[in-house]
């Protein structure tokens, strides 16, 4: 019987490291590992006997693309174990900031990771030698989303302006008015970009996704919401480890997530839309028509469409955001002054997916725990079910292509392995 | 980090850019140069860090006429090696990789900027080459000693006489 082995140490465009391993066997798709460097893991330790009010810095640290999703998600995880409301001008702020980081993480990889895949270059740098507009387009839009999160965030990189409780100052609306030319152009392109990632080829492949998404009762889902699928499942953020669970598996530092008694899920864009299309802005809904994108997308190559989408919302969300913008009497609530024992977690909707964090805290504010589970590893089993599926149809191709579509696939899902240094190296073995 | 607030307007600027991510051993050896710097550099003289991600650089750089990137670099030459490349018409050196934390690397950064006629007249990539990658803090003896030579190479650079500096 003839057994061939795919192997990929490195995958391109994605952030970081991984590696994948198809095994097959005669005709038969014998094992699919992709496996994932996963740095939170790291980070858990490293947030042990720290303050409290280091965590949002510390964890921004984690990825160089959505260090707000780590901000936002550390604040309010930490901010429900206290008792903290954060509400009014300092939740828009914050929901404003995370517009900004959408915009730049999607525009990143819609222009310069994903559509080479479908006009045929290997990579953005051969793409803008034929297509130096869409390069400069992708590049614009990522400008205005990184702009935002510097006014916003104190910086676009690893923003240092978001504390416990708020900012650490608040931006005047002089300050967010001045962004308004550069957003409006922003969305002008956002709109563009989903006539032009419409008009792409994509195979024909739907998947029978659960997904999973915030959803909450009045807007796209960013920072609240009840954990939702469209399979029925309907919780509380805070419950998110009674219904879903990490497994180890040998072959990944990744653990893998799964839906208790259900298996592999998706979090990210197409479960977002899927969940919450009835909860785009006007100008975001329009887009999605035009496109022919229905209320669910199942196939998972069209996922650029969908970011494209959720760009589009997040510069016309930015746009309402600034107008209605009156800055707080002070610009962060204050944390309780003294300390029992206490443990909160919470999700928000990092770029790529639902982001969840525990804290565990001593009586003294130090953290005795954490616990985060980064959107990749949530999509990593079924990552790994849409690869076991790609190979299933596609033994006749020879291993080059075959590695070539094994890529693809996982891009799809814009896995971030962020915070990790790269390596290059690709063999295809065969016995 | 100092930001730039918007285009340099003379010839004569110099962009000082350092790289790596910390809490990833020796990667973020060009961060650690970067910090070593001293304050009251000559005008014109800029230096940062970041960014998170390579093709921020093309915005980063944008009107700047010189530029100095600091990277950690992996080529399979002794840790502690410094390599000094210059983005000349024929990219980086392809033998030598320019670890970069992210899906674009450098090299991808400069080579983007080239097609879109963003490259700045001089980029030169000081590089060091790491022993250990792995997740934890703090640099390894050689690639710590190289910062110092590195710190060294980038006064002498940018004009500034600094004595009992670190030399090679």
């Amino acid at each position: 019987m003839t057994e061939r082995t795919i192997s990929v140490d490195y995958l391109a465009r994605v952030e970081g490291e991984g590696a994948l391993t198809v095994r097959i066997r005669g005709q038969e798709v014998d094992d699919v590992q992709l496996r994932i460097f996963e740095p939170p893991r790291f980070f858990e330790a490293f947030l042990r006997g720290r303050s409290y009010l280091e965590a949002p810095d510390i964890t921004a640290r984690i990825c160089g693309i959505c260090p707000v999703a780590y901000q936002m998600s550390s604040c309010h995880a930490l901010e429900r174990a206290l008792g903290m409301e954060v509400g009014g001008p300092i939740r828009e702020l914050r929901r404003l900031l995370y517009c900004g980081e959408w915009i730049e993480s999607h525009a990143l990889h819609i222009y310069l990771l994903h559509a080479p895949d479908f006009l045929g270059y290997p990579d953005a740098v051969h793409l803008a030698k034929d297509h130096p507009e869409a390069v400069r387009h992708g590049l614009e839009l990522k400008k205005a989303g990184n702009h935002l999160m510097q006014v916003v965030g104190g910086r676009e990189i690893h923003p240092v302006n978001v504390r416990i409780g708020g900012f650490y100052r608040c931006p005047t609306v002089d300050e967010l008015g001045a962004l308004r030319p550069e957003l409006e152009r922003a969305l002008a392109l956002a709109e563009e970009t989903v006539r032009f990632a419409a008009a792409l080829d994509f195979p024909d492949i739907e998947e029978d996704y659960e997904f999973v998404a915030l959803r909450n009762e009045r807007e796209y889902p960013m920072n609240e919401g009840e954990v939702a699928s469209n399979r029925g499942l309907r919780v509380p953020m805070h419950q998110f480890e009674d219904v879903f669970e990490e497994v180890h598996v040998a072959h990944s530092t990744a653990l893998h997530s799964v839906r208790r008694g259900a298996g592999s899920y998706l979090v990210g864009p197409l479960a977002r839309y899927a969940l919450n299309h009835d909860r785009l802005p006007p100008r975001a809904r329009s887009a999605a028509n035009e496109a022919g994108l229905g209320g669910t997308v199942r196939n998972p190559y069209r996922s650029i469409v969908v970011r494209a989408v959720e760009v589009v919302f997040a510069c016309e969300e930015a746009l309402r955001l600034l107008d209605h913008y009156r800055p707080p009497a002070a610009p962060f609530v204050e944390p309780p002054p003294t300390f029992r024992a206490t443990e909160g977690s919470a999700i928000t909707e990092a770029p790529r997916g639902m982001l969840y964090h525990r804290y565990r805290l001593n009586d003294g504010g130090l953290i005795e725990a954490a616990k985060i589970v980064a959107p990749t590893s949530q999509n990593q089993k079924r990552i790994e079910d849409d690869l076991r599926h790609l190979v299933e149809r596609s033994l006749a191709l020879d291993d080059a292509s075959l590695t070539d579509a094994c890529e693809r696939a996982i891009r799809n899902h814009d896995p971030c392995i962020s915070c990790s240094t790269h390596f290059l190296s690709l063999d295809i073995t065969r016995s | 980090m100092s930001v730039p607030s918007g285009p340099s307007t003379s010839g004569r600027d110099l962009l000082v850019i350092g790289l790596g991510t910390e809490h990833r051993g020796d990667d973020r050896c060009g961060l650690d140069v970067v910090r070593s710097l001293p304050g009251g550099l000559p005008e014109g003289v800029r230096v940062v860090e970041g960014p998170g991600e390579a093709t921020a650089l093309l915005e980063l750089w944008s009107g700047s006429d010189r530029v100095i990137v600091v990277d950690a670099v992996r080529s399979g030459s002794l840790p502690g090696t410094v390599h000094r490349l210059d983005a000349g018409p024929n990219g980086l050196p392809s033998r030598l990789g320019a670890t970069s934390t992210h899906g674009l690397s450098l090299a991808d950064a400069i080579e983007l900027a080239r097609s879109l006629g963003r490259l700045p007249r001089r980029v030169t990539v000081l590089g060091i080459e790491v022993a250990d990658l792995g997740p934890r803090e703090g640099l390894t003896g050689p690639v710590a000693d190289a910062v110092g030579r590195v710190r060294a190479i980038l006064l002498e650079e940018i004009g500034v006489a600094v004595p009992g500096a670190p030399g090679d």
